[in-house]
């Protein structure tokens, strides 16, 4: 039990950080990017494939989460102008609408170009003993990574003026540019972190399974699940439902199978959407 | 090309249709032009007819018709975001051939029986909707999870479904159902009942408390239109329809799986074909699956650039008209009226 428990906990801390890439910018930008996963398929291509020319596994980390980086940005700058200029719902589903379009080109240019990449990356070292259950190293580095990424963002938004600057504006967009936040400056920035983020994420899943480049679909909906169970715009809210949805899942998956599995965590998070619709976390809406 | 326009489509967002002036078209138009789509779809097997695979992607595209224009009557009249097309779809297939294959029920009765089943999940999708009020985007969401979480049971109960492998449809077999160019017509008979249906309930009473709520939710409510009433009444209408057309294809195809049903390959479409003809007009949906089949079809021998071709198409058409084809035509025939005389 104990291990199922620490299982659910690694993978939940994954969870919630790629709910944090998805959840700033529909907080920030009202856009639903459903292009993020994916993106993140993008970076892990990226990592593999620097690495394959020689690069050692720290740089061609870097490179893919600066791949993701870069494609979040190039949205943000090209196509997604024209949503800006939409107000509320129209802006959510004309961006939602936009990126289906871009994450069928991300699909489409990684099915012709790479059909048989994935990435894999082997941690060595003996698993280590915690709270008596034997955890790979691999995991446990994922999960360190998570944590640190996870509290620096979260000195970022409460202690720095620019951390300041974007949460006033996923408060109040006019009352920002009023005090003199510039919202088209927050929104690159932004951005590039949700890209950068989506690529940290591919890259500590990989240390414990691999990733192929059919997995954005399914790391957009995990995204969009952690991001409205935890309430859509709340850094928190994430990090707790993706621990809440990580340990669902192993628990789920341990007793019971995987098929239910997917069924029980998509019922949870329909069922706090209609128990609490704006989320653990969420602003009223 | 004015007569598309039954609704009369003055929403608050764009992409619904806002901005465009206030117009109604008589009942005569709107069936003058259905008559023509008729006649125009029923020509399509003069140049297909000879090919079994060509006949097959046109009842496909009528298929995809159906879906829009009961997505259209969901989303485009009462903003109801069903991101559940595919899995009403597929429970009207899985149950009618389950119920007619396993059970013995003549497939008609099983049909019947299915789309019932379509019409109390979408009905109840609405209620919890209306209870909960739940913006467009959490309706979608809500859906999603409903869709997916379909998909996953009829992964998972290999059993009774077939799992990933499919299932065989017996059911209809012996029936012209399976003959190359009858189907066809069938599903084009549905094409135009649907569209007969639109304009129908269009001009009833519950048309009216559909364009009121569209335009002001608030305002609606304030002058006694049960708004949480004609959302079901919505949502229940058009998940019976998707589900019977789901039902009938399972019949005529004879061979159902997953993959046929899922978000990817019928809600995606539905929604870009919907919103490429333009939410809430008459043929829009019909324009836009026909368009879409066509060029997926011509795409089909650049496998491995259809996906990137797709994604190009669908960023450049919402760029290009957001407000859907139809109403871009229209507003084009509009200037060319205004010249002249203001």
């Amino acid at each position: 039990m104990t291990a199922v428990l620490l299982d659910g906990i690694v993978l939940g801390l994954q969870f919630g950080l790629l709910g944090v890439g998805l959840t700033v910018v529909y907080g920030l930008a009202g856009v639903l990017n459903l292009a993020y996963g994916p993106i993140a398929v993008a970076a892990a291509v990226a990592v593999s494939l620097s690495m394959q020319s020689g690069l050692s596994a720290g740089p061609a980390v870097l490179l893919g989460i600066l791949t993701a980086a870069v494609i979040s940005l190039l949205l943000n700058f090209t196509i997604l102008q024209p949503v800006y200029r939409q107000e509320g719902e129209t802006r959510v589903l004309l961006s939602l609408l936009l990126t289906i379009g871009v994450a069928f080109i991300i699909d489409g240019i990684l099915v012709w170009r790479y059909p048989i990449e994935g990435l894999s990356l082997n941690i060595g070292g003996d698993p280590v003993s915690i709270l008596g259950v034997p955890m790979r190293t691999g995991s446990l580095l994922a999960s360190a990574i998570v944590i640190l990424t996870g509290g620096a963002l979260i000195a970022f938004f409460r202690a720095t003026t620019t951390g300041k600057a974007v949460r006033s504006v996923i408060q109040d967009e006019v009352g920002a540019r009023l005090c003199g936040v510039n919202p088209a400056r927050v929104r690159a920035l932004i951005f590039a972190l949700s890209g950068a983020l989506a690529g940290l994420v591919v890259v500590t899943e990989a240390m414990a399974s691999p990733v192929t480049i059919s997995a954005g679909f399914r790391l957009t909906i995990l995204a969009l699940l952690v991001t409205v169970v935890g309430g859509l715009g709340s850094i928190r809210g994430a990090f707790l439902a993706g621990l809440i949805l990580g340990i669902v899942n192993s628990v789920s998956s341990f007793y019971i199978g995987a098929y239910i599995t997917t069924i029980i965590l998509l019922g949870a998070a329909a069922l706090t959407i209609l128990v609490r619709p704006s989320g653990l976390f969420g602003k009223h809406a | 090309m004015t007569a598309e326009d039954v609704t009369t489509a003055s929403g608050t967002s764009a992409l619904l249709g806002g901005g465009t002036a206030d117009r109604r078209v008589s009942s005569r138009s709107a069936f003058a032009a259905i008559a023509i789509t008729g006649i125009v779809l029923a020509l399509v097997p003069i140049w297909t007819g000879d090919s079994r695979t060509l006949m097959g992607v046109a009842v496909g595209g009528l298929l995809f018709a159906c879906y829009a224009i009961a997505f259209n009557v969901i989303f485009g009249s009462t903003g109801q975001l069903f991101l559940c097309v595919g899995a009403l779809a597929g429970l009207g297939a899985y149950s009618s051939t389950i119920m007619s294959d396993r059970l013995g029920v003549p497939f008609p009765l099983a049909m019947l029986l299915a789309t019932g089943f379509a019409v109390i999940v979408g009905g109840a999708f609405s209620w919890i909707a209306a209870r909960r009020s739940l913006d467009t985007i959490f309706t979608g969401i809500v859906t999603l999870t409903f869709s997916l979480a379909f998909a996953n049971l009829v992964l998972g109960q290999g059993g009774f479904t077939g799992g990933e492998t499919g299932l065989v449809v017996e059911a209809g077999s012996d029936t012209f159902l399976r003959t190359q160019i009858p189907p066809y017509y069938l599903f084009l008979a549905l094409v135009l009942v649907y569209l007969v249906g639109y304009v129908v309930i269009h001009r009833s009473h519950i048309g009216w408390a559909f364009r009121a709520l569209r335009d002001d939710e608030v305002a609606a409510e304030l002058t006694g239109v049960d708004v949480a009433r004609y959302r079901i009444y919505a949502g229940a209408i058009g998940s019976g329809m998707i589900g019977f057309a789901g039902a009938l294809w399972a019949h005529v195809e004879g061979f159902i799986s997953p993959d046929t049903f899922s978000f990817g390959r019928v809600d995606v479409p539905v929604l870009v074909m919907l919103v490429f003809g333009g939410i809430g007009t008459l043929l829009g949906p019909v324009i836009g699956a026909g368009v879409f089949t066509y060029i997926g079809e011509v795409l089909a021998s650049y496998s491995q650039l259809r996906l990137i071709a797709e994604g190009t198409l669908l960023i450049v058409l919402f760029l290009v008209f957001p407000q859907g084809l139809v109403r871009a035509v229209r507003s084009g025939v509009d200037r060319l009226r205004r010249r002249g005389p203001p």
